[in-house]
């Protein structure tokens, strides 16, 4: 195998049709235009305009290319007040009215049984939950919980923050709220995306048996390392377990189901995220020097610290490049402190946070793109950059590696190499040049409308 | 103690703009000057206006028995040129009683002393040029930024013809003397030092207000007895003069404060006396060896206000580094902007002290923390780096 060749499952990949993989019984169903369109209940956390990271941007931009092959539904906790105006209903809970729950079907909330334990504080970012304290689930104290009127339920996603530190008591009552919700809706299969909502998923398959499909888009191995264990991680797993198939991103986090998890990779099936067109546009600098960007949380997955080593390195050898940290996160300081002990501070530049109009400002005069991250389930702003004809480096450890086939590669810990892909490609074009073009090919490839019709693929198999 | 030497500082730095990453390049003016100007009208209206009024009456009133002395920065006396040129004009109602000394110090303000000699002696020699267009005088004593001082300070001061520095008085270098006496720095030929009284300037500087302090309220008699009631020596009270109206406000009763101790003190024949004058009339004189960098800044008193953290160690290298690039191409305007950027309180606001210490850098630090002051001080610098670069290159 060729040292460039990526895996999974012991095969190369980039030969790879993902199709592949799928079942022979799957072939057979394969023409699905022509197949009655699947209802297809969906669970979403994050939503837009509510958006904290890649997970409602993938959810938004799945749902409006689904809605085009299946009748979709999504149940997510805070939705805009008026309908989205889009091809499929979003519901969310806090619009709803108890009037809205009443069901005639008897419902008595079981899942949870197995889960002992809810921190009272929970930060998906910090593996350690120990310091929290807990709440111990008794038979009796979900009785309670249960009896614990559905208007208190809808009055918990009417205000707060969607992962504020009662994030464990909302995905509890999502999951209860959902059940109610599918019981009163005809529907094919449910789709869950996200630890958040995974106990919902396996909530609505067990009241109403039908199959279920988890998304991966993000870990707790990605976000707080492979150490990470809790009761996020047991979320996880657990909802991955009682799925009947998995779509984790990439084939990059494919692995870390099968072998971090331990879930049989029989039932995973890697997709691609897609990504919206932007309007790419180009502004001239107003300094000499190249332009290196980073953007992300500035949190220990995105790999913040080792592109300010990158960056020194790079330096050392020339000193006509500016380096912009644009983002931020509960590392911001210390690596403002860092940057100036190493006295990057005239070339390394933190802009905070951005909007949506400074990310564009800002890609508009970016030469090359840096994603260190340590562990990126996917890494959608990589092919936004892409659009703005930006050629990438990126860790092995990102599964838009797998798509961006062009991409300058290295692991995330090897500054040393990072740092001479940078290197090379401020200093030649025609590299450049190369590479740019190869990730025009890949962006055409990488729409939500190609991973939308391997999700329907994935659904075939079940229904 | 017989006398009272009263010295004021007054400085108003240039504050800069919030100059974000897409300035770079683009933006050549880092001042925030519509914020110094609204603070500097501020101030003049509480403090400099009616504080110099009352010095002034007091001159006239005790028939020239009051004296005392400022030292006034370069980039202050611009503000005033720009946003309240009679804060000038008071000044030199001041100055032209005769009774009124003033000091030399760096035109920017600036921390020069401690990383360039030549950058410390150019700065000196501007801020003396400003004081002599302005007021016509020659100032004879010195002080350093923020009374910033070592026996190195003393010799850049003696070299630039001074014959007296003002400095903090440290009792490590004290060394059970006290500090109503001229000192003299090892080693050196004619340059005296001057050291302040911390206990009464703080009096007066910090504690006046403070409801919580055991002498609170001070009464002017209280203070006057409590001066001579000390040994031999002058009181050398060294302060802020915006303690007097701006950090305590007129309702603390500061202003009467002032009235009252000048009356009493001429009263009691407590004499007002100018540095120079002290240091004319002082025969054999101690020594202060002073090996360390000290100041009046926080509880550390050395230069940990403006260069304990790597971030403010970092801005003054990335300064100072330019020095013999922008002196080799001799551009006004590029020289002025990157004298503003020495200005001390730049660094100043980049602190990350705890305690007290640190709610006085965040109380004059127009940003919302410690490390936004440093991003924009980066970035202007950056930008002003390229600045450097294109006039290299359109030289060549």
């Amino acid at each position: 195998m060729s040292a460039g060749c990526r895996t999974w499952q012991g095969r190369c990949i980039e030969e790879a049709n993902p199709k592949q993989f799928f079942r022979c019984s799957f072939l057979l169903k394969s023409n699905v235009l022509s197949m009655e369109k699947l209802k297809v209940l969906k669970l979403g956390w994050e939503f837009p305009p509510l958006i904290n990271g890649g997970l409602g941007i993938a959810c938004y931009g799945l749902s409006k290319a689904l809605s085009e092959l299946v009748d979709l539904t999504v149940i997510v906790p805070q939705a805009p007040a008026a309908g989205s105006g889009q091809n499929f209903e979003l519901q969310g809970l806090n619009n709803m009215t108890p009037a809205d729950l009443s069901t005639s079907k008897s419902y008595s909330f079981s899942e949870f049984a197995q889960v002992a334990q809810i921190p009272i504080a929970l930060d998906p970012y910090f593996s350690d939950e120990s310091e929290s304290s807990t709440t111990v689930i008794t038979e009796e104290s979900v009785a309670t919980a249960v009896e614990k009127s559905i208007r208190e339920k809808l009055e918990l996603f009417r205000s707060g923050d969607l992962y504020g530190e009662d994030v464990g008591a909302k995905v509890i009552e999502f999951a209860k709220i959902c059940a109610r919700i599918a019981l009163q809706t005809d529907f094919d299969i449910v789709h869950a995306h996200d630890w958040m909502t995974y106990l919902a998923g396996v909530e609505v398959k067990k009241v109403t048996g039908k199959p279920l499909v988890v998304h991966l888009h993000a870990s707790q191995y990605d976000r707080a390392g492979a150490d990470a264990r809790g009761w996020i991680f047991e979320l996880e797993k657990f909802g991955m377990q009682e799925a009947d198939r998995v779509i984790p991103v990439s084939y990059y986090t494919g692995n870390i189901v099968t072998d971090h998890y331990g879930i049989d990779s029989s039932k995973v099936r890697p997709i691609h995220n897609g990504a919206e067109m932007v309007e790419s546009f180009s502004t001239k600098k107003k300094f000499p020097e190249k332009l290196v960007l980073f953007l992300g949380r500035l949190t220990a997955q995105k790999g913040p610290e080792f592109f300010l080593e990158i960056a020194a390195k790079v330096l050392e050898k020339n000193p006509d490049v500016r380096f912009v940290m644009a983002g931020t996160g509960e590392k911001l300081k210390p690596l403002i402190e860092s940057g100036a002990f190493k006295g990057l501070g005239d070339h390394f530049h933190f802009t905070g946070f951005l909007n949506k109009e400074k990310v564009n400002e800002v890609l508009s005069m970016t030469d090359v793109y840096c994603m260190p991250s340590v562990s990126e389930p996917f890494g959608l702003s990589a092919l936004e950059a892409a659009q703005f004809g930006i050629p990438a480096v990126i860790s092995r450890q990102s599964g838009v590696a797998e798509v961006l086939k062009g991409a300058l590669v290295a692991d995330f810990w090897d500054v040393d190499l990072m740092a001479k892909h940078i290197s090379d490609l401020i200093s030649d074009d025609e590299l450049c040049a190369r590479i740019v073009k190869q990730a025009e090919q890949d962006i055409t490839q990488a729409t939500w409308e190609a991973a939308a019709s391997r999700v329907v693929d994935v659904y075939r198999e079940l229904v | 103690m017989d006398s009272v030497c009263l010295y004021f500082q007054v400085h108003q730095p240039n504050r800069l703009q919030p100059y974000d990453f897409f300035r770079i390049g683009e933006n050549a003016f880092y001042e925030d000057d519509k914020l110094n100007g609204e603070v500097l009208r501020k101030v003049a209206r509480k403090c400099y206006l009616p504080a110099t009024e009352l010095l002034l009456r007091a001159i006239e009133e005790s028939k020239g028995k009051f004296k005392c002395s400022f030292s006034l920065s370069g980039v202050f006396l611009e503000q005033c040129e720009h946003h309240a040129p009679e804060v000038i004009e008071a000044f030199q109602r001041l100055v032209g009683t005769g009774n009124v000394e003033i000091l030399g110090e760096t035109y920017y303000h600036s921390l020069a002393s401690s990383y360039s000699p030549d950058e410390f002696a150019r700065q000196v020699e501007l801020h003396r040029l400003k004081v002599k267009e302005l007021f016509g005088v020659e100032p004879r004593v010195f002080r350093n930024t923020e009374l910033i001082y070592s026996n190195a300070v003393a010799a850049q001061v003696e070299r630039a013809g001074f014959q007296g520095v003002l400095a903090e008085g440290i009792d490590e270098f004290l060394r059970g003397e006290e500090t109503g006496q001229v000192f003299r720095p090892p080693g050196l030929k004619s340059v005296k030092v001057l050291l302040r009284n911390s206990e009464l300037s703080d009096d007066l500087g910090f504690r006046f207000s403070d409801k919580n302090w055991t002498g609170y309220p001070l009464r002017p008699a209280t203070f006057v007895r409590k001066i001579r009631g000390k040994k031999e020596g002058v009181a050398t009270i060294f302060l802020d003069f915006e303690t007097i109206g701006e950090h305590h406000w007129a309702d603390t009763g500061i202003f009467d404060f002032y009235d009252g101790f000048i009356k009493r003190a001429c009263a009691v024949d407590l004499k007002f006396v100018t540095p120079s004058k002290i240091i004319e009339d002082s025969e054999s004189c101690p020594i202060y060896d002073c090996y360390k960098d000290t100041s009046w800044a926080d509880q550390e008193r050395d230069l940990s206000a403006w260069k304990g953290n790597v971030m403010q160690q970092e801005a003054f290298s990335k300064v100072a580094r330019l020095e013999q690039r922008i002196l080799a191409i001799n551009d006004l305007d590029l020289l002025h902007s990157w004298g503003k950027l020495q200005t001390s309180d730049h660094f100043y606001y980049m602190a990350t002290k705890q305690g007290s210490d640190q709610e006085v850098h965040d109380y004059f630090s127009p940003y919302p923390s410690p490390y936004d002051a440093y991003i924009f001080f980066m970035n202007a610098m950056a930008d002003l780096a390229i600045r450097v670069q294109r006039l290299e290159e359109s030289r060549k």
